[in-house]
């Protein structure tokens, strides 16, 4: 044997050895293996499709950014784990809830807010000998300055400004200057003192206690935007964030994991004491107002395709998953209940209706469905849902016959829409009340043809357009579909270029009504907001403005019932379905609350002892190949051996 | 437009295409080949699935009742279905609540309870549509083009070759997809920017050959006889260059069908309710990870689309082999 081939034999041997220390384990190791404490340092595993483009919490306004910004940053309230019908909030970062103070005779209101004491920002090196400071009012100046900043490009700042004063002059201010001027006085708010702050409203708007609960309005510390400039090897900002959340950005490479941990002095929140189902007590009670956050780090694996997401979350490298439409009725029974397969594995099932309306669009300002109430009734009768849902929607979605969803004040379970009766025969009627009998235009004698808008960016879209066509088709009339890019979408619906589109729709930015009303508020109509249907009511607008001032009670629940029935009476839309997502968590992750508002990993609870053993059994390398391997092997040898033996006979 | 126009339209159009095949035909060389071709099986076969799925396509374009074509009238009987149905079951498909269907289908359905069959036949107009519509635009101007630049040298042949050099120096599905995404969806559309770059092939064979028969002794004599530069390329060049005009039309209809199926799988070409077998195999992709896979609708149309296209290419080859003098 040569030098040369000795070499290559070792060197393959070496490499066969390092193939044996790999396996299908996607994520990096945990930051440590215990806490300074001796207990076992628990990890959280979740997938994100892409990176998000932005953590600062100003700027993004996309679920994906969401998802990580609400586990570094919080807000001064934040939704009740366990209130969701209604929806109900809490102090966070607040010391109690704000005090509403009405200013009498300016009609303005104020909001007085107190902070908890010893909230700190996480400990990084944008702060004197890399320890975060104790959060304190300046620090909402200074958020509030940033939401005013055009630099920062804040997306509600339009919203915001019609509410609290001073923000929009602020923002016209450094529009001009060309710069933002930090060091002027904000009229948003008055600090009291260092824990003590007041917001000054410009009218009575009680859904500002919403925004208190977004990440818009999450403090950040003005050293870290002052020190992640990107300048000098550092990072930007909006890749390096600081809050004073429940978990620190520790590590985030690019395309392949974020990765957060406990942040040590976090002491915002504890664990509810209480408000939970009794059936939960054995669960919940050992953790009954323990320290947040129970879990010491979370990993965000990015993962860019559904496939191998659903065998990582099969082979238990994820700890939660949805149910993706290809994998459906493998996991989900007729009955919405879980698959025996994945029952016996001891994966949970859970059914959420997202907070949200879809619905297909008319422009209320086109000569032919603007002017024609009983064309647009017609066409919103004749809609079938059910059989939508069934085709896209795996049956899961809920049929929607009103804007509100469930879960919003004003929402009316078992409430029924005259006009999404889904009936042919009421809709061909209706049809020919309208002046198109058996869908042909009397003007031409041809079929009555209106366009109809979709978005057609896959496959699936461009099914579903044709889904709808056929739909509206079944009436007689004939619906030539235009094909637009999103943007392009986005473009007709601002400039009213559309006659009947399709795929909108509103999640709630936060659950009260007035935020899915003011899409049909008249003085909202695009450029000034999103009226996208421009439609116009007198008594619609007079309620809505009544209605989105005042305090919750059985007044504003009847001005909010008068409303939902004009929208259903004018058919400004036709309503199609509240969206229900079915998610799966691993035996090791018991869900502690059905909150959709509230996405915080901060009460997540892990079993890790379960979770190795269901690994190391899901992913036990079958014996028999190797016997089989082996078994040819020692027949080839002996098969050899024999026929040497003969020859040398 | 009324039915009995467009009808009689279509129908022109198709007597017009086999008057030129006549004509064409009607050369010695043509009718030695096309003797030759007789002998070939495999040229048959493929010719015979060629005319086949193309008369589909003739019969989806003829309209009995406005927005029913003749194809749609002969599978009347055939109903639509709720979904996913498999190839002749008697129920939806892996339905949580699996319905009985209305009818028995060969191929299946899909996904809007569409039977794949007949989207599978009604592929062959979006075919037909696009490899005719474009080869009529692209033809005449490759074929022109290429008999000019052959023919007259010089500065005319330096432009038409700085012209396709530089069409042809822009990646070919790039250009596509830009000049669909201007112009917007529609098969008469996808038909313009397929034949803005179709034409180059066809200009680069043509002017050779031009260049070969502009140097025979028989244009030398036309030439000497005073006939004028128009007469040589119509009445001597222009035939002995119209095999290789056929034989490219031939081979090329099948890259046409090849690129808009790719323009539609990529969601650019066909427009929503066109049935193309590039939508088809684009809606049915994601069903292939389905649990059981949803396969009928991909394999239908990739079929369809294989039988036409092989067909198509071993046209071209017997062709080529026919008109080989060598051969003979």
């Amino acid at each position: 044997m040569n030098g040369t081939y000795f070499y290559r034999l070792i060197a393959s041997a070496a490499l066969l050895l390092a193939f044996a220390g790999c396996d299908n384990n996607p994520h990096p190791r945990p930051l440590h293996a215990q806490r300074e404490d001796g207990k076992p340092w628990v990890v959280s595993y979740r997938a994100v499709g892409e990176d998000p483009r932005s953590l600062d919490p100003q700027f993004s306004y996309d679920t994906l950014g969401h998802g990580i910004i609400v586990q570094i940053y919080e807000s001064l309230l934040q939704y009740n784990p366990y209130k969701t019908d209604p929806y109900e909030l809490e102090p966070c970062l607040a010391d109690g809830m704000p005090r509403r103070i009405k200013n009498e005779g300016s009609g303005t209101e104020t909001y007085e807010i107190r902070l908890k004491r010893g909230i700190y920002f996480h400990d990084d090196p944008c702060f004197p000998n890399g320890k975060g400071r104790e959060l304190t009012a300046a620090d909402f100046v200074y958020t509030f300055q940033r939401i005013a900043d055009p630099a920062v490009e804040c997306p509600v700042l339009s919203t915001l400004q019609e509410f609290i004063a001073g923000l929009g002059s602020a923002y016209q201010h450094a529009r001009q200057a060309g710069k933002f001027d930090y060091s002027r006085p904000m009229e948003a708010i008055t600090v009291v003192d260092d824990h003590t702050f007041r917001l000054n409203l410009l009218r009575a708007y009680p859904q500002i206690q919403y925004w208190l609960a977004m990440p818009f309005t999450a403090p950040v510390p003005r050293e870290a935007v002052e020190y992640y400039t990107g300048k000098d090897g550092r990072d930007l900002f909006k890749f390096h964030p600081v809050g004073v959340g429940p978990y620190r950005l520790a590590q985030w490479s690019r395309s392949r994991f974020i990765r957060l941990a406990r942040h040590e002095r976090y002491t915002a929140t504890r664990f509810p004491q209480n408000g939970w189902r009794s059936s939960q007590d054995g669960l919940l009670q050992p953790l009954a107002g323990g320290s947040l956050p129970v879990v010491d780090e979370v990993q965000f694996a990015v993962i860019r395709e559904a496939i191998p997401a659903w065998l990582l979350f099969r082979q238990g490298y994820l700890d939660r998953s949805g149910v993706g439409k290809d994998v459906f009725n493998s996991v989900v029974t007729a009955g919405q209940t879980l698959s025996e397969e994945f029952r016996a594995r001891g994966v949970r099932l859970y059914r959420d209706v997202e907070p949200g309306t879809f619905y297909s669009q008319f422009n209320l300002e086109n000569a032919v469905v603007g002017q024609n109430l009983k064309l647009r009734q017609a066409l919103s009768t004749v809609y079938d849902q059910e059989r939508a849902n069934a085709i896209f929607g795996n049956g899961i979605d809920i049929k929607a016959e009103q804007l509100l969803p469930p879960g919003v004040i004003g929402y009316q379970p078992g409430f029924s829409n005259p006009f999404r009766s889904q009936s042919l025969a009421q809709a061909r009627k209706l049809l020919a009340e309208a002046g198109f009998p058996n869908g042909i235009d009397p003007k031409t004698g041809q079929p009555l043809e209106l366009t109809l808008d979709v978005i057609a960016g896959s496959a699936e879209s461009r099914q579903r357009a044709e889904f709808d066509q056929m739909q509206f088709q079944q009436l007689g009339i004939r619906i030539k579909i235009e094909e637009n890019t999103w943007s392009r979408f986005q473009e007709k619906q601002l400039r009213g270029l559309f006659q009947l589109n399709s795929g909108s729709g509103w999640n709630a930015d936060y659950p009260d009504p007035e935020n899915f009303f003011f899409l049909f508020y008249s003085k909202n109509v695009p450029p000034q907001g999103s009226n996208y249907t421009r439609f116009s009511n007198p008594e619609f607008d007079r309620l809505f403005e009544q209605m989105a001032t005042m305090d919750n009670g059985p007044e504003r629940l009847g001005i909010i019932h008068r409303m939902t029935a004009i929208l259903v009476e004018q058919c400004p839309v036709i309503f199609t379905h509240h969206p229900v997502t079915f998610t799966l968590n691993q035996p090791w992750v018991p869900r502690l609350f059905d909150n959709a508002m509230l996405v915080t990993a901060k009460y997540t609870v892990i079993d890790p002892a379960l979770r190795a053993r269901k690994i190391r059994e899901w992913n036990r390398a079958p014996a028999w190949p190797l016997w089989t391997l082996g078994g040819l092997l020692a027949a080839v040898i002996g098969y050899v051996v024999i026929k040497a033996r003969r020859s040398a006979l | 437009m009324p039915i009995w126009i467009s009808n009689c339209l279509i129908l022109a159009g198709c007597a017009a295409l086999l008057v030129l095949l006549r004509a064409f035909l009607f050369t010695e060389r043509s009718r030695r080949a096309l003797n030759r071709l007789r002998r070939d099986r495999i040229g048959i076969v493929c010719f015979v699935t060629i005319v086949a799925l193309l008369l589909c396509g003739v019969a989806d374009c003829l309209q009995v009742v406005p927005r029913v074509t003749l194809l749609d009238y002969a599978f009347r009987n055939v109903p639509r279905e709720e979904g996913y149905s498999a190839p002749l079951a008697p129920t939806t498909f892996n339905e949580r609540d699996p319905k009985p269907l209305n009818g028995r289908h060969l191929l299946g359905t899909d996904l809007l309870g569409k039977d794949v069959f007949l989207q599978t036949l009604k592929g062959c107009k979006t075919a037909l549509i696009i490899g005719g519509l474009t080869s009529l635009l692209y033809i005449p101007v490759g074929a022109l083009l290429g008999i000019l630049g052959g023919y007259y040298r010089g500065r005319v042949d330096d432009f038409i070759q700085y012209l396709y050099s530089t069409l042809a120096s822009i990646p070919g599905i790039l250009l596509l997809v830009a000049v669909m995404m201007t112009l917007g969806k529609g098969l008469d559309r996808m038909a313009i920017a397929l034949s803005l770059t179709a034409w180059i092939g066809l200009c680069r064979l043509v002017r050779g050959e031009t260049f070969r028969q502009a140097a025979k002794p028989y244009v030398e004599a036309a030439r000497a006889l005073g006939q004028s530069h128009g007469k040589i390329i119509l009445h001597h060049i222009l035939p002995n260059v119209m095999h290789l005009v056929v034989i490219n039309a031939i081979l090329g209809f099948s890259g046409l069908v090849l690129t808009e199926t790719i323009l539609s799988y990529l969601g650019v070409g066909a427009p929503v309710g066109t049935a193309s077998w590039g939508i088809m195999i684009d809606s049915a992709r994601m069903e292939l990870s389905r649990e059981p896979a949803v396969w009928w609708p991909i394999t239908a149309a990739s079929g369809a689309l294989f039988a036409l296209v092989l067909s198509l290419n071993l046209l071209g080859d017997s062709l080529r082999r026919a008109f080989d003098p060598k051969a003979a």
